[in-house]
């Protein structure tokens, strides 16, 4: 479907001009390519407030800290930032049922993710793609499962998330090489998990029943070069364009109340490993994406009771 | 009444089942108590029954003491000392047995359709629709009442609902001397008066017309 009513771009979109005057040195080389400055076990800084947009029910914006660019030579050039995830999220409800809909004990949940069209260094179109689709398909239901239905017969609430600034499936250096078909799409994974965590804030600051609050971890094994070998790593909250290769990743939607997961998503293979490579399990994948749940649960309870001391002595 | 000043976040333990007795704003799991939204805790200890106590005729043992209700304020600005005196909104439905006042939308032979405004006393953000069948209209000669005589397009209404209806609509009813119609505005366009149970006055023109009354304070 062609979106007729805006002036629009290549549909194949587009990635920002990367000037060869702040490419010192070739991408090939590699001596560009950023990498990971915290140790495995720790999650980037968050930054959550709630009531953001004053028209909306409820309302949240997330950020993540982007990570520190070591290099001189690309200081500043927004088009090489290799991360800091920004979502807003606001919600909107409960409001009555639109007169068509069926009658419904309980309320009718509806979830919508959009990139930002400048949220990636790639250009993203102005109507939902397919990725937006998952992406709100796996936060509906890492919602679902939170949210107390029942307390609030015939009515709906709309989540929105609009993402500011997404993170990038992969460095820039490798994505002019090779197509750009060929990556793994695994930006999404962090920005899943981020969306749980602001949707959550969101939806407890409109004031729905909820049995816990959600929060979203990442965890993913990364293969990376040790010495003359290739080793395995287990990491949290992975930033795609530190790492040169991820075999795995996986987010969880955690309840840490009732030790409940409501959504997990694992993509990628970890086998075959090399014999120099240590194995993992899916299951130690998983367990590191609760840590780091866990991890974003204690900034969301932060941030909620910030909210609640904010709204009771204003 | 003891105040827990604490705020709770949705998922957070607030005591077992045995000790409290769930409010609005919590939920149980495992017979343990938990908040379900963000708010301050509060416990109210019920107040001991008055009245003169029965003389004592054979020994029981002592009734169990009433257990303290937990619930967490769902309107989180006016739990606080608020200044500026804004009604703070609070998402709340209407449930069966709420009073509500209604604007009345549209009427036929055998409906009013009236939205929903005000429940108990909270404004809704939104408008809800609801339903109030010639039967509901009030408790005798049912069958001689009439939607035209009873309500007109423009009038507010305050009625009680009767249930949750179908899909588009709540049910109310009217049926009863405090209920039916409060305000109400003349063809002419003036604001009326009630002069008895089914009959508004124009001030103005001194014509009167038919509506089912709410009875005044």
């Amino acid at each position: 479907m062609a979106d007729r009513r805006r002036i629009n771009g290549p549909t194949g979109g587009t990635s920002a001009p990367v000037f060869s005057k702040y490419v010192i040195k070739s991408p090939e080389d590699g001596s560009d390519r950023p990498s990971r400055t915290r140790p495995g076990n720790v999650p980037r800084k968050m930054f959550l407030k709630t009531g953001v947009t004053p028209s909306a029910s409820g309302s949240a914006y997330l950020e993540l800290e982007a990570s520190k660019q070591s290099l001189t030579s690309t200081r500043g050039l927004a088009s090489l930032s290799t991360s800091g995830l920004k979502l807003t999220c606001t919600v909107h409800g409960p409001r009555p049922l639109p007169k068509s809909a069926p009658f419904s004990p309980h309320i009718i949940l509806s979830t919508h993710v959009k990139y930002a069209p400048f949220a990636t260094r790639k250009r993203r179109g102005y109507i939902r793609d397919s990725t937006e689709r998952d992406l709100g398909v796996h936060l509906e239901t890492a919602l679902r499962g939170v949210i107390i239905g029942d307390r609030w017969p015939k009515s709906g609430v709309d989540v929105i998330i609009t993402i500011l600034e997404g993170e990038e499936d992969q460095w820039w250096g490798d994505d002019r090489g090779r197509a750009a078909a060929g990556a793994e799409e695994w930006g999404m994974m962090s920005v899943l998990s981020g969306c749980v965590t602001v949707a959550s804030a969101a939806i407890v600051d409109a004031g729905i029943d909820c049995v816990d609050v959600v929060s979203g971890g990442v965890a993913a094994i990364i293969r990376e070069p040790k010495g003359s070998l290739m080793s395995t790593m287990l990491v949290l909250d992975p930033v795609p364009s530190e790492h040169q290769e991820i075999l795995a990743a996986c987010v969880v939607a955690y309840l840490p109340g009732r030790d409940e997961i409501t959504d997990l998503w694992v993509r990628g293979e970890i086998g075959p490993l090399r014999s120099s490579e240590k194995s993992f399990s899916y299951e130690d994948l998983a367990n590191n994406a609760v840590q780091a749940a866990l991890g974003s649960h204690r900034v969301l309870v932060g941030a909620l009771k910030e909210t609640a001391e904010m709204k009771m002595h204003h | 009444m003891s105040q827990i000043s604490t705020v709770a976040v949705p998922g957070q333990l607030l005591g077992s089942t045995s000790k409290y007795i769930p409010g609005p704003g919590t939920h149980v799991h495992n017979s343990n108590l938990y908040a379900s939204i963000l708010g301050p805790v509060t416990a109210t200890v019920p107040p001991k029954p008055a009245g003169p106590q029965k003389r004592l005729t054979k020994i029981t043992p002592a009734a169990p003491a009433p257990l303290p209700t937990v619930s967490i304020d769902r309107n989180l600005s006016e739990a606080g000392p608020g200044k500026d005196g804004t009604i703070a909104k609070a998402e709340i439905l209407p449930e069966v047995n709420s009073t509500v006042l209604c604007r009345v939308t549209r009427i036929t032979p055998r409906q009013a359709s009236v939205a929903i405004l005000v429940v108990g006393e909270t404004v809704l953000d939104g408008e809800w629709q609801g339903l109030i069948r010639v039967q509901d209209v009030r408790a005798t000669e049912k069958d001689k009442v009439k939607i035209f005589e009873s309500f007109r397009p423009g009038d507010i209404v305050r009625a009680v609902v009767i249930s949750l209806g179908d899909q588009a609509n709540y049910y109310l009813s009217t049926a009863s001397n405090h209920l039916g119609v409060i305000m109400a505005t003349s063809e002419a366009g003036n604001a009326m008066y009630p002069v008895s149970w089914k009959e508004y006055k124009d001030p103005e023109t001194g014509m009167s017309e038919n509506r089912k009354v709410a009875k005044p304070f």
